[in-house]
């Protein structure tokens, strides 16, 4: 009985002739006909086969890349973020700024990369990258310094009053309120200060106020009398020189109302003063404006005598 | 392994085509098997994708005996079978009904649901045999094909299959 498929013969029509006529003659054969005849009328529940075919094609142009979907999937993670982090450490080390700062009343020495040697002047700050110094030797500066600048290409002293470019040299830079001072000690200096260029050879030093070149006397000493604490001023007002003492004393003078500032005050004052002795330096500017100082605590007013 | 010949599966229109002669079959099939339409969709994708994948080692006249392995082995792991929903068609081509009596036409309608019943009760072996052969005109040596045995087992779950059916719709007759 285990072969016996005539059923499935007489489904497929491969029944002979006798064999049909004696299965239409069993009772079941009704059954089997209605059977087969109703089965023919079944459908499946159909699907929508265009929307299948995409998905597939979706599917396969992802399954084109199979290397590309074996990789672990925190793979091109840690690699982004492995670039990102490299990215950030050299942005920030070829943009880091080095600042140095010297604030009122103190100096500070320090060292450039090529060991150019800088000082800055109380209340001054010098800005400078580390990266790539050899070839970009630039430097910002706000207030005073002085130079001793290593052998090699230019070295820039960019201040917001000029820019000042030097080949292996010793200089002093003054930029402060408005007015530029430069000195030569050694080598060539260059100074730039928009409208016009000079070039400075040792000895001569050349200021701008306001743009104005005031036509300095050269001067005689081998460094800038302020390291020794002699400062030397050329062709300044009172309003310059107050402000140094200021700087380099750290205290507040004040100049008194009554003073008349246009007549006495405008006077230009060219010479050294004393900046370890704050009285020896007054004693010495006080006269030649007539006034008088009178201090208290870290104030020191001056008024008309 | 024939890398540089991009023709056979791997030819968008081939794939195309292949895919109209052959999908609505294959999910058909898995439907019998599953008896859960979601299930023989996502199915029939798994299979034509395996197929794209490895299109390259795939010769055309083999695709079709892959497309149904995969399909096979997929269904492996899916035993959970749920009511196999067949309709009837709705154009009743053997019929004039307006020709027949509405005694027959009650007994016909029981007959129908009957039926349906019964093939509920099969076995999934016996069920998508029989209904490949009557739902989607499969020849038994295609089914044998796809169900990836041979001509005479097919027979055997066709017959059975009948003898159950007859059990099943003249018990509760």
């Amino acid at each position: 009985m285990n072969e016996d498929v005539t059923l499935a013969k007489w489904l497929n029509d491969e029944m002979n002739d006798r064999e049909l006529k004696d299965f239409m003659a069993q009772p079941e054969y009704a059954t089997y006909n209605k059977i087969k005849e109703l089965s023919g009328q079944l459908t499946v529940p159909q699907a929508d086969m265009d929307a299948l075919y995409q998905n597939i094609t979706r599917n396969r142009n992802k399954a084109n890349q199979p290397k590309v979907r074996k990789l672990n999937p925190w793979m091109p993670r840690v690699a982004a973020i492995l670039v990102l982090a490299l990215g950030i450490t050299f942005f920030l080390y070829t943009t880091k700024t080095t600042t140095q700062l010297a604030a009122a009343g103190e100096r500070d020495t320090f060292l450039l990369p090529d060991n150019s040697e800088v000082v800055l002047n109380a209340g001054s700050e010098a800005e400078y990258k580390e990266f790539n110094w050899s070839s970009n030797r630039k430097l910002e500066l706000n207030g005073e310094a002085y130079f001793k600048v290593a052998k090699g290409k230019t070295f820039d002293v960019v201040t917001p009053l000029g820019t000042v470019t030097v080949v292996g040299t010793q200089f002093n830079v003054k930029a402060r309120n408005g007015r530029l001072d430069v000195t030569c000690f050694e080598g060539k200096v260059k100074v730039t200060n928009g409208k016009e260029t000079v070039f400075l050879t040792p000895g001569k030093t050349v200021a701008y106020e306001n743009g104005k070149n005031l036509n300095l006397a050269d001067i005689t000493t081998h460094k800038p009398g302020w390291l020794n604490h002699e400062t030397y001023f050329g062709k300044v007002r009172l309003q310059e020189i107050i402000s140094e003492l200021e700087r380099q004393y750290k205290v507040t003078i004040n100049l008194d109302a009554e003073v008349n500032p246009d007549a006495e005050v405008k006077k230009r004052f060219s010479g050294t003063i004393p900046m370890n002795n704050i009285d020896t330096a007054l004693d010495q500017i006080l006269p030649i404006y007539h006034l008088q100082a009178k201090k208290e605590g870290n104030t020191i007013t001056l008024s008309a005598e | 392994m024939k890398q540089d010949n991009p023709a056979g599966i791997c030819e968008e229109l081939t794939f195309s085509g292949f895919f109209r002669s052959h999908a609505k079959a294959l999910r058909n099939f898995l439907y019998y098997k599953f008896g859960n339409e979601e299930q023989a969709d996502e199915a029939t994708q798994e299979a034509f994708i395996k197929l794209w994948e490895n299109c390259a080692n795939v010769p055309p006249e083999k695709a079709k005996s892959f497309l149904y392995t995969v399909a096979n082995n997929t269904t492996l792991n899916h035993i959970a079978h749920k009511k196999v929903v067949l309709e009837y068609s709705k154009k009743n081509v053997n019929h004039d009904t307006n020709n027949q009596s509405p005694e027959f036409l009650m007994e016909e309608e029981q007959f129908k649901v009957k039926l349906q019943n019964a093939i509920e009760n099969l076995s999934e072996a016996q069920r998508s045999a029989f209904l490949l052969h009557r739902i989607d005109g499969k020849k038994y040596h295609e089914i044998a094909e796809i169900l990836g045995i041979g001509v005479k087992a097919v027979e055997k779950r066709i017959h059975g299959a009948l003898l159950q059916l007859r059990k099943d719709i003249d018990t509760f007759r």
